[in-house]
């Protein structure tokens, strides 16, 4: 297991890919000391910047377990495409945590940046504060969203969450921004507190779970029915009456949007059409 | 400076050189006779080849629409990146590259000379201004002349002269190169969302079909003496059956040809070589145009390749691009510019796996397998259309081996397999036939008289490959073609040293050509011209032209046209 | 009196290139077919706030300083820094921008220009569905459908409509000037009428119509000829020219843009109002919007910066895209500064990405959210700022402002703004378009150039040569460090 500790209060951006579980198997301390990371626009190397004690245990007797302790807000693309192992990290993160991860685990005790898990295609990101807007996003220009694996957030995001989503999950426990499920394709989004409005705008197929307050629904979702519960995963049923939405009809989409009925009176109008 | 190239195997076909072990002298970027054998500096090509700088007839490169190509996108540049060096600027890359990385990477190549071939006359500053950062390589540029309403106005009228004159005051004015038509009539008619079906449809509101508007310009085009002959994307492009349309294209100009020179050149062939009635049933019309190619002197044409990859289409072609969007759904980009011409944007995914595509990779090869005369067909992806240009060592491969097209067609989809004529054509090009499709036969067909060949007096364009045609095999061994074709061991430019196994040396600035078409009478500009350029355009004719201002390295080429 | 004529005015995205000038003693006195705005600019661009002396602050003070003083101040600054930020380029040529660019690589910061403030969000749209557009004089001569939506072309781009769509005389299309004099003769007529009437009979105080409000469509919107509509939160002045005007309930732009896709795909919607807008009006609109032959929607900063910000945009250029399946249509954004269509044409071409570029790592990466200037402002994470020809101090939010105070600022204008008072270095540069040529980009990308009509005053160079100035210094500095460092 490999300890990091910042080793001073960063203000410049930082760019680490290099921190992944892949890049420190096999090294020694001292090779990952020698790795090379951006600082603002000087290269430098991962010892000048951290503190890097390595922590032999019996369960994690190889470096595919890294923690980190300290404020990493200005640290971007921490585990970027890592496929094995886990990352903890004790404080805030930047952004592009987790960028195109095909597995392992990261997590957060803290807040995440932007663009956290974006693109990802499998493994598992957990972040116990909030995280900022494009969770799970793909880069500008692309339509090429999340793939697989599983982000929970137990706070709340930003807007566009899970823009363009094709598969995999994203569960949010506090509350989202606007456009969560942008242009969805697939997949399933929950949000157990209040969403943004333009939930699921242009989204064409996938589930989007309201249980809190939905500022409003777009005027191009019809109305389907009331749902006395909804599942998110097999063993998770969230039971309470939802009006189910379909849309986005300007895709013509087939999105499933789930709203709880009892936190949404506004929408009782809708009822006229059942 | 001098130089000396030595003990090279040189491939000169323009000079009826063919893998001779011969020295190369140059002085003051100039191909010379001799050199001072001490003073000069020496390369040894031993074991290599070596050839003319690399020439290529039809490549979108720099200009408005690229440019919105670059700009659509992000998600193609940003993981293909080059950091700036202490000699290069950075950049990035992929199937739009920016400037400075257009560039290194054709000069990488080997490459010396590119030709952008869409070029809207109102937006040609643009294109003048991405050429002075494009690095290393000469550069010229087509304007679309082919929906014009003053060529329109002029040729249905049977004013022929005079359009002859308006075409040379705007090639002149744009700093163009040669009269390109892109879907004649076509995109006219896309400014209301229309188009046109066929050679002998009417362009609405102007009484002229497409076939009257290619036999017009040709007839201007030689008139005022042009080096390269009318430079024509086919109508119909990119639609199941438009092999009759490609033929009929060429035949329409058949008695304008003069003592077998030839009078019109059909762009990215590949694209109008399809035969069958939809989608599923389409099929390569490879045969009929070589066939047609084969037995005519008056036509060249070049291939226009595609290639398994993902990249973005560009062309004039409005209402093919719309109809690639509405096939893919993926993002378009339309933009037509006033009474000249229109433009799109699709960004498109060739796979292996689809039939249309495997089909249309198939027609590429066996066009430029199946047409006889390697001074008649060229090689080209019609970049990015059919693929970015990095892919041409891919090509060349192709080309020269059997195994090598075998492995691809293995892997592509198996109906196209199945139809795909390429496992009856046994021929196999050499290294002589390849520099004539990369660089002599372009440079001939474009009148580049100094280019495409290492005779004296031409400019000291030269590539080195680290090839031996003596030991190598490029049948059996086509993957070791490909490395050499894919950075070449020394590229020259104009007599300096500008690449050294595959990296730059120098950041030169290449120089843009363009035709200075000089008329019998001085070009007047008329009254009558003067209203018509306020009623038509949106600038005014003084900030039309594009000064020299635009052109940092000018090469203009005097000619003298015959009106 | 030497008259110049064809210039082009320097002053908004519209671009007009028929300017004339008289010239007197080598000051403009007279501009002629230029509108308010235009003239302003030509005649009163010498004021008091002009700089003519290089400035550097000593102590606390900006005091003046000679150019080479000043070159030599801000290149050590630039080089020094760590994750500088070089902001401005939409007043200025693309020929500066093209050289800021170079400084930008070599110093390996982050270049932005002001995109990022007004129309930043309509290239993020564009990345993602694509535009459908094409050149002003396109629309001259083919729209018969022109709809302004949160812009007001009246004010901002005075010579928009007159020049390019409604007013404009095209080959296919002719212009509305005669039909929209008609109209306001008739409004004043009805407008007498009515007051006579109603005090002659009703006396009571009139109610203001407000067309869809009263329940009745404008009889205009299904005439023949060209029509325009303007759709926007507020009544503005060109509301009143408009045919049809939808007032759109503020930051419901989205909602109503996605309801009109949905109609022009003939589905129902299961609500009667969309952004306060009756349903069956905006069915009246799709159907004019579908039936026309030549269609062109303009949109401005009251769309990309309304809540929803990107993704109005997205939803504006799907729509324009889906109308091109039932008939020809375009879109276009009303660019603000004259030039910062080609500041983001220059960055595109030599980057691949149209602003917020950033080099720290000696290759562009974009990204904006992460490298556009106000966001790395807000973060407080650069350490080094050089502003070319923008006041980004009275137009940043005010956390932006404070952190780029904070650090070394450097500030080429030509004018004192009030950037340029908190700046570290003050380098006066000449107005291009009227002291420096140049070349600048259209709202359509149509390159035109600018010419130098005046004589900057002494010693004040333009921006290029400037630019060029401090990155060749730049470049001393780092040889310099980089034998020193060898000797080591």
């Amino acid at each position: 297991m490999i300890h990091l500790y910042p080793k001073k209060e960063f203000d410049l951006p930082l760019i680490a890919e290099c921190i992944n579980p892949d890049v420190f198997q096999n090294e020694t301390c001292e090779k990952i000391e020698q790795l090379k990371i951006w600082e603002g626009n000087s290269q430098k190397k991962l010892g000048e910047l951290f503190k890097v004690e390595e922590n032999q245990t019996a369960s994690q007797p190889e470096k595919t377990a890294i923690t980190i302790y300290g404020d990493m807000s200005k640290v971007r693309k921490i585990g970027a495409c890592m496929q094995n192992g886990e990352i903890m990290i004790q404080g805030n993160v930047g952004m592009h945590l987790g960028e195109e991860m095909k597995g392992g685990k990261i997590t957060v005790h803290g807040d995440a940046g932007g663009w956290a898990g974006s693109m990802m295609k499998g493994g598992v990101i957990e972040i116990h504060g909030n995280a900022s807007d494009y969770l799970g996003a793909p880069y500008r220009g692309s339509s090429e969203g999340m793939r697989g694996g599983k982000i929970i957030i137990h706070g709340n995001v930003g807007s566009e969450t899970g823009a363009h989503i094709q598969n995999g999950m994203i569960k949010i426990y506090g509350s989202a921004g606007q456009f969560a499920g942008f242009r969805m394709r697939k997949g399933i989004i929950y949000v157990q507190n209040d969403c943004g409005g333009r939930a699921g705008a242009c989204m064409t197929e996938g589930t989007i779970i309201v249980g809190g307050l939905l500022e409003s629904v777009l005027p191009t979702f019809s109305i389907e029915g009331v749902r006395k519960k909804a599942k998110i995963e097999e063993d998770e049923v969230v039971e309470s009456p939802f009006y189910l939405f379909l849309g986005d009809l300007t895709e013509s989409g087939k999105g499933r949007l789930y709203v709880a009925k009892e936190k949404n009176p506004h929408l009782r109008i809708y009822e006229r059409l059942l | 400076m001098e130089l000396l190239v030595k003990n090279g195997f040189v491939y000169d076909p323009l000079n009826g050189i063919d893998g001779e072990k011969m020295d190369i002298a140059v002085k003051d970027g100039k191909i010379v006779e001799k050199v001072n054998e001490r003073k000069a500096k020496k390369i040894d090509a031993s074991g290599m080849l070596v050839m003319p700088g690399g020439v290529d007839i039809h490549s979108h490169i720099a200009g408005s629409k690229v440019n919105s190509g670059r700009l659509l996108r992000p998600e193609d540049h940003f993981k293909d990146f080059e950091p700036k060096t202490p000699i290069t600027r950075s950049g990035v890359g992929y199937s739009v590259p920016s400037t400075f990385t257009t560039g290194y990477r054709y000069a990488r190549m080997g490459y010396t000379t590119v030709m952008d071939p869409a070029m809207a006359p109102l937006e040609a500053k643009h294109t003048h201004e991405e050429f002075n950062d494009i690095p290393i390589i000469d550069k010229a540029s087509y304007p679309l002349l082919g929906d014009w309403w003053f060529v329109l106005e002029y040729l249905r009228e049977g004013r022929i002269e005079e359009c002859a004159r308006y075409v040379a005051w705007m090639i002149t004015s744009t700093k163009g190169y040669a009269i390109k038509l892109v879907n004649p009539g076509g995109l006219e008619t896309w400014g209301f969302g229309h188009n046109v079906r066929g050679l002998d449809d009417q362009v609405p509101y102007f009484c002229i079909t497409p076939r009257e508007i290619i036999r017009g310009l040709c007839k201007v085009n030689k008139l005022l003496n042009l080096p390269h002959t009318i430079h024509v994307h086919t109508n119909n492009l990119g639609k199941p059956g438009n092999y009759v349309t490609a033929v009929e294209t060429m035949k329409c100009v058949e008695d304008l040809a003069l003592e077998n020179k030839p009078a019109i050149h059909i762009t990215h062939c590949q694209f109008c070589a399809f035969k069958g009635d939809d989608w599923r049933t389409l099929e390569s019309g490879s045969e009929d145009i070589a066939n047609y190619v084969n037995g005519h002197s008056h036509a060249t044409m070049d291939m226009g390749q595609v290639i398994f990859a993902d990249t973005t289409t560009m062309t004039a072609d409005g209402p093919f691009q719309f109809a690639l969007y509405e096939l893919s759904g993926n993002k378009w980009v339309n933009h037509d510019v006033e009474t000249e011409t229109s433009g799109g944007i699709v960004p498109f995914h060739y796979r292996r796996k689809s039939y249309v595509h495997a089909v249309q990779w198939s027609i590429g090869l066996e066009l430029a397998l199946l047409i006889r005369d390697p001074w008649k067909i060229f090689m080209t992806t019609d970049h990015p259309n059919g693929g970015p240009f990095i892919a041409y060592p891919k090509i060349i491969a192709w080309l020269m081996s059997r195994k090598a097209r075998g492995a691809t067609l293995k892997k592509v989809n198996p109906r196209a397999r199945s139809r795909s004529l390429l496992p009856s054509i046994d021929r196999e090009l050499g290294f002589c036939e390849i520099a004539i499709m990369t660089r002599a036969g372009q440079a001939k067909a474009l009148g580049l008289k100094d280019k495409g060949h290492l005779g004296i007096g031409a400019d000291a364009d030269i590539a080195i490959y680290n090839v031996n045609p003596e030991t190598t095999d490029p049948s059996r061994k086509y993957k070791s073609v490909r490395r050499a074709f894919k950075q070449a061991a020394n590229t020259i430019k104009d007599g300096k040293i500008v690449v050294n196994d595959g990296e730059i040396l120098k950041h030169v600035g290449g120089a843009t050509m363009w035709l200075d078409v000089q008329t019998l009478e001085p070009i007047k500009i008329t009254e009558e011209m003067k209203r018509k350029f306020k009623e038509y355009w949106t600038v005014e004719y003084e900030n039309y032209p594009v000064t020299e201002h635009y052109l940092e390295v000018s090469r203009p080429i005097t000619v003298k046209a015959d009106v | 009196m030497p008259v110049v004529k064809a210039v082009t005015c320097p002053v908004c995205g519209s671009l007009c290139d028929d300017i004339e000038l008289t010239i007197e003693d080598k000051e403009i006195v007279k501009v002629k077919n230029g509108c308010a705005m235009c003239e302003s600019k030509f005649l009163n661009y010498n004021g008091k706030h002009r700089i003519r002396k290089p400035l550097i602050r000593k102590d606390g003070k900006l005091v003046k300083a000679t150019l080479k003083e000043a070159v030599r101040k801000t290149a050590e600054i630039l080089a020094e820094a760590n994750y500088p930020i070089l902001y401005g380029w939409s007043s200025t040529s693309c020929e500066a921008t093209r050289v800021g660019l170079e400084l930008a690589e070599e110093v390996g910061g982050v270049i932005d220009n002001t995109a990022v403030v007004c129309h930043g969000p309509s290239l993020l749209s564009v990345q993602e569905i694509g535009i459908s557009s094409c050149t002003l004089g396109q629309i001259r001569h083919r729209a018969d459908l022109v709809i302004y939506w949160g812009s007001d072309p009246w004010s901002a781009h005075p010579r928009h409509i007159e020049r390019y769509t409604t007013f404009s005389e095209g080959r296919f299309e002719r212009s509305e000037w005669r039909g929209y004099v008609a109209k306001i003769k008739a409004s004043i007529g009805r407008k007498k009428i009515e007051s006579v009437l109603r005090r002659l009979f009703l006396k009571k105080k009139p109610t203001v119509p407000s067309s869809y409000l009263e329940g009745r469509v404008c009889p205009t919107i299904s005439r023949e000829g060209r029509k325009l509509i303007v759709i926007d939160v507020r009544r503005t002045k060109s509301a009143e020219m408009a045919d049809y005007f939808i007032q759109v309930e503020p930051n419901k732009d989205y909602e109503l843009l996605q309801a009109f896709r949905a109609l022009i795909r003939d589905q129902e919607l299961d609500v009667d109002k969309v952004a306060g807008v009756p349903v069956e009006y905006l069915e009246e609109v799709s159907d004019a919007m579908v039936g026309c032959n030549f269609g062109a929607l303009f949109f401005g900063v009251g769309l990309t910066m309304s809540r929803g910000k990107l993704r109005n945009i997205d939803a504006a250029l799907s729509l324009v895209r889906d109308l091109n399946t039932r008939t020809k249509f375009i879109i276009m954004p009303m660019r603000g500064h004259f030039n910062v269509a080609g500041a983001n044409t220059v960055s595109t071409w030599q980057t691949g990405y149209p602003y917020a570029v950033d080099f720290s790592l000696g290759y562009p990466r974009y990204n904006p959210g992460e490298t556009s200037v106000v966001d790395v402002l807000m973060r407080k994470e650069s350490d080094a700022a050089l502003i070319v020809a923008s006041d980004p101090v009275a137009n940043f939010p005010r956390k932006a402002a404070e952190h780029l105070v904070e650090n070394p600022l450097v500030v080429v204008d030509p004018h004192m703004n009030a950037t340029a008072h908190m700046a570290d270095v003050v380098l006066p540069s000449a107005f291009v378009g009227i002291e420096a040529s140049g070349t600048a980009y259209r709202m359509d990308h149509v390159p035109l150039p600018l010419k130098r009509v005046a004589e900057p005053p002494r010693g004040v160079l333009p921006d290029e040569e400037i630019l060029r100035r401090i990155l060749s210094e730049v470049r001393k500095i780092k040889r310099k460090k980089q034998v020193a460092a060898e000797a080591q």
